[in-house]
């Protein structure tokens, strides 16, 4: 069975070879890239050092790049469930080759199995590998700018990519087995996989411990530089992209209060405007500070622990419904 | 005696509200070759993915050689089965289908294998997606033969040949039958197809079991008695009336005997060729159906 499973899965193994060592180049190329960067603006840093101005640097030049590989990476399980899990069982109900092969002296649970095993382990392989090319080339970017454990680096790096490989595995075999014909198999298994990692980035994740409070000046922040940017309007003055580091900021707007707990409105920054006064320094004047609620950086292994637990836990119950359903014939 | 090859209870299997196969009770005994014929979508495909495991009864039972059919792996060993369409990988060639059932069956035959595809002048690194409808077939009968079960089942593996292919996978078939010493359960909707090779019939249409026995015995118990109109002699107990013909001066009827001793009354009567008798039974099923405020009895 084992010999069947890779001969039929030898295309696909190529071409995810291929794309595999496509992506160690590039990412080869990046990770040096950035630890260039790195060494320019703090290792070798002789006169005029600062490292918040180099953090903000290498933030600046890597940061989209970076999220954007995240992205991807989160996108590479789901792909792989719809394009390999989910025809690895449609393709022989629709070419009828199931009942060449259910018929040989091989129960279908036992044919189940061995996909599951070489062609989700590839899958979780694949992944993995990726994963792991990534963290290598991040490295650097990830202990100065120290952003993992926001949305998509988090479900890029470390453990939670493992996960999500092997439950959108399940996920691609499960609906194929239920749905049957190959084009709505796949698309079910990616409409399914994208609203899993919404759900848990937005919904899920930000709960699974009760988040942390912290009330920081502004004066603060802004000696610290995190912060990306700042508006303010009728209804107060708002702050966004606020960084703690190693942390992952929940609030997304943050509103600004002053020293006696009011809110600054649009009339006292044009005010500050009209003085010549910069927003910045009119905030600071006013004992501006905010509260936000995170998620501390210490529980970032724990977090990625839960997460693999989670996506494991679907995994068995997406299987344990693929073997019930199995043998039960297609009828 | 041995275990049967295919044992059935009241089979029944349901689709929603579409019936494909009602209250089926069968016996076939070890060594048979049984031919199942009935129009298309009588319940044949139906029944053989039954006996083969692919699909499950609605309700009622079926063992096949003893056991539910694809209850474990040594079941499965025991039982070669050729869908329909005869499908192979048409990606992977002949050699690798071979390698495949090597690999999948414990008691794989490859000398077997190799020499009926040598015999068949079939090239091992050819593609089985391009070969011809016939050559298809040959491969998938190789690998269900190599396979060495007791019990070969085929879903009508020559309805998509032409009369040559038909005739000349037919004959390689049987050649192996007596080779193997194997029972066999063959399905078409052409009586021709499996009438020169099965020593069983099993005629199915609108997903019921119209008859079923050893061809010999069916021939021997069915008569044709012709008489005057209206002026038929009473018949026996235990002779069934399967139809009932009207002309302007002559009733004809068809009758089976299902007694062990043919009765007086039937002596003379002539019986009919075995594809009359079939026909006689698929025109009384399409007649139940036709008119359904008309049920089975009023011909008797």
């Amino acid at each position: 069975m084992t010999w069947l499973t890779l001969r039929q899965f030898r295309a696909q193994a190529l071409i995810a070879a291929a794309a595999i060592a496509t992506a160690a180049i590039y990412l080869a190329f990046l990770g040096n890239t950035i630890r260039d960067a790195y060494d320019r603006n703090l290792v070798d840093c002789a006169t005029a050092c600062n490292e918040g101005a180099a953090r903000q640097l290498i933030a600046d030049r890597f940061g989209v790049t970076l999220m954007l590989l995240g992205a991807f990476l989160i996108a590479v399980p789901a792909l792989l469930g719809a394009f390999w899990a989910a025809p690895m069982i449609t393709r022989e109900l629709e070419t009828g080759t199931h009942r060449l092969v259910w018929n040989q002296s091989i129960t279908r649970a036992r044919w189940l199995a061995v996909k599951l095993a070489v062609v989700g382990g590839a899958s979780v392989i694949t992944t993995a590998a990726l994963s792991l090319g990534l963290s290598w080339a991040a490295h650097p970017y990830d202990t100065l700018v120290d952003d993992r454990f926001t949305p998509l680096a988090f479900a890029a790096r470390g453990l939670a990519p493992l996960g999500y490989a092997a439950l959108a595995f399940a996920t691609g075999v499960t609906v194929a087995l239920l749905a049957r014909r190959t084009l709505p198999a796949m698309a079910i298994t990616l409409t399914v996989l994208i609203a899993f990692q919404i759900l848990m980035a937005n919904v899920v994740r930000p709960n699974l411990i009760e988040p942390e409070t912290v009330t920081v000046t502004f004066a603060e922040a802004v000696a610290d530089g995190r912060i990306d940017r700042m508006g303010y309007g009728p209804d107060g003055t708002v702050l966004k992209g606020y960084t703690i580091p190693g942390a992952w900021v929940i609030t997304d707007s943050i509103e600004v209060i002053d020293g006696d707990g009011e809110v600054i409105g649009q009339d006292r920054m044009h005010a500050c405007e009209a003085d010549g006064i910069l927003p910045e320094e009119c905030l600071t004047a006013a004992d501006a500070e905010f509260t936000v609620e995170y998620q501390p950086a210490d529980r970032y292994w724990t977090f990625q622990w839960i997460e693999l637990g989670l996506a494991l836990a679907l995994t068995a119950g997406l299987t344990a419904i693929a073997f019930w359903k199995i043998p039960r014939g297609l009828n | 005696m041995n275990t049967q090859i295919l044992h059935t209870r009241a089979l029944t299997k349901r689709y929603g509200h579409h019936t494909a196969l009602d209250d089926v009770d069968l016996d076939l005994p070890t060594g048979a070759i049984v031919g199942l014929v009935g129009p298309n979508g009588a319940g044949k495909s139906t029944l053989l993915a039954l006996a083969s495991g692919l699909i499950r009864p609605t309700s009622g039972t079926i063992d096949v050689l003893g056991t539910r059919p694809a209850a474990d792996a040594a079941q499965l060993a025991r039982v070669g089965f050729v869908a329909q369409d005869t499908p192979v990988y048409a990606g992977l060639t002949i050699a690798d289908h071979l390698r495949l059932g090597r690999h999948l069956n414990p008691r794989w035959d490859t000398a077997l294998a190799d020499n009926r595809i040598r015999a068949l002048g079939l090239d091992p690194d050819k593609k089985a997606g391009r070969l011809s409808g016939g050559q298809r077939a040959q491969l998938a009968l190789t690998i269900a033969a190599a396979k060495r079960p007791e019990l070969l089942i085929f879903d009508e593996p020559v309805a998509a040949l032409d009369p040559l292919a038909r005739r000349a996978f037919l004959q390689n078939l049987m050649e192996f039958v007596a080779d193997l010493d194997i029972s066999v359960i063959l399905s078409s909707h052409l009586l021709s197809d499996v009438e020169r090779v099965c020593d069983h019939l099993i005629v199915l249409a609108e997903a019921r079991l119209q008859i079923a026995g050893e061809t010999d015995r069916l021939v021997a118990a069915h008569h044709r008695l012709v008489g005057p109109r209206g002026d038929l002699p009473d018949l026996p107990p235990g002779i069934d009336v399967i139809a009932t013909d009207h002309t302007e001066r002559q009733t004809t009827l068809i009758v089976r005997n299902t007694g062990p001793d043919t009765p007086p009354a039937l002596r003379d009567a002539p019986h009919l060729d075995l594809e009359d008798m079939v026909l006689t039974y698929l025109h009384r099923a399409a007649g139940t159906t036709d008119q359904t405020k008309t049920p089975m009895e009023a011909n008797r």
